[in-house]
């Protein structure tokens, strides 16, 4: 499978996970990383959050809304939006793919 | 520690997200993970608005992940008791080798612990930062403890200790640590309860005849002490590995089972 946003080296799995929860509706930082944790049960450092974030603004996937109290919501652009259609896809096939083979190996 | 941490992003990225950064770091107690992440994220910031780029990093480089913490568990629970075993077989030889290892795995223990306190530390912050602050001072010991013994060997170093004693203290303290970090583990339920379960007996028990043996309650060598260090290292192993191979499976990527 080609990866979709291979310029994200370690920062591509925190980026998809932050678009797909963008995907709900504007959220700020915060809210992104309780999304992403309860989502994947798996912890998301300020620090790897901002690293994704500021790459994703750099490429137009997500942009910055008028910040309440210091919180800044972010939204999905339609770059953005397409390019987590491609990558879901993507990724959807691949398991397909995989579970096809599973079944294959198994009967 | 929060305003510190900010300070070491570069300027022009505090300007842009100094302010809701610093929001989201008072949501939140940070745990001794989030504050490697954040020293990772500095880095990466750094490295980037110098045009060094870190866009071209894998997952395989320097990172506090759960799966770099699982490894480092796994190794520092074998590290760790073979580096004691060794150490106490070889007392009357030459115990370096043995002091060596153990002190290796002790490191490796703390990075351990640091990769997988994270979710511990949303709910119990000041007994993760105290998990991790004991065996990093007990680190520190042994290391100071380790040069004693090359420098002035049995002769008193610090506080009339002799290296030795220190040493043996700063090893202690990564039991403590681990007995601190199990029991976090066991009431937040992030990693399996047998896991922190195991830990927090094998280092109990350990503790408990290392202040026993300190007390002198036991005159010579009773025959059940080194059942007891056995048993206990064996399950403070075991406890250490399912840890670290739960959150290693913990890690595998998420969005690849979608």
């Amino acid at each position: 499978m080609k990866p979709k946003t291979p310029e994200f080296g370690r920062f591509a799995e925190p980026s998809l996970l932050i678009l797909v929860s963008l995907s709900d509706g504007p959220k700020h930082g915060y809210a992104i990383m309780q999304d992403v944790e309860q989502g994947t049960g798996r912890p998301m450092g300020a620090g790897t959050l901002y690293a994704a974030l500021a790459r994703l603004e750099e490429q137009g996937f997500i942009e910055p809304m008028q910040a309440v109290d210091r919180r800044r919501p972010y939204r999905l652009t339609a770059v953005g939006a397409s390019n987590l259609a491609d990558q879901l896809r993507g990724l959807s096939e691949y398991a397909q793919q995989g579970l096809r083979q599973l079944r294959q190996n198994q009967s | 520690m929060k305003a510190l941490l900010i300070r070491l992003y570069p300027a022009r990225w505090r300007a842009r997200y100094g302010d809701e950064f610093a929001a989201i770091l008072e949501e939140r107690p940070l745990g001794p993970f989030d504050v490697a992440d954040i020293l990772l994220g500095a880095l990466d910031a750094q490295l980037r608005l110098r045009g060094i780029g870190a866009d071209t990093q894998k997952g395989t480089g320097f990172s506090m992940s759960l799966r770099l913490g699982g490894a480092a568990a796994i190794l520092g629970a074998i590290l760790f008791p073979a580096g004691f075993a060794l150490s106490s077989v070889s007392a009357s030889d030459d115990p370096f080798p043995g002091f060596a290892l153990l002190l290796a795995g002790t490191v490796t223990l703390l990075v351990g612990l640091i990769g997988l306190s994270a979710f511990q530390a949303r709910q119990h912050p000041r007994l993760i930062w105290t998990a991790f602050a004991i065996p990093a001072l007990g680190t520190v010991m042994s290391i100071v403890g380790l040069v004693g013994m090359g420098v002035v060997g049995d002769r008193p170093l610090l506080a009339g200790l002799s290296p030795w004693a220190i040493w043996i203290l700063g090893v202690f303290a990564t039991v403590v640590g681990s007995t601190l970090f199990a029991l976090a583990t066991y009431r937040t339920r992030t990693f399996p309860r047998f896991a922190a379960g195991t830990l927090a007996i094998g280092s109990g028990v350990l503790l408990g005849v290392f202040l026993v043996g300190a007390s002198g309650v036991i005159a010579g060598v009773d025959p059940m002490v080194p059942v007891l260090v056995l048993a206990g290292l064996v399950a403070f192993s075991v406890g250490w590995i399912a840890l670290g191979w739960t959150a290693i499976r913990l890690d595998q990527p998420a969005i690849a089972t979608a």
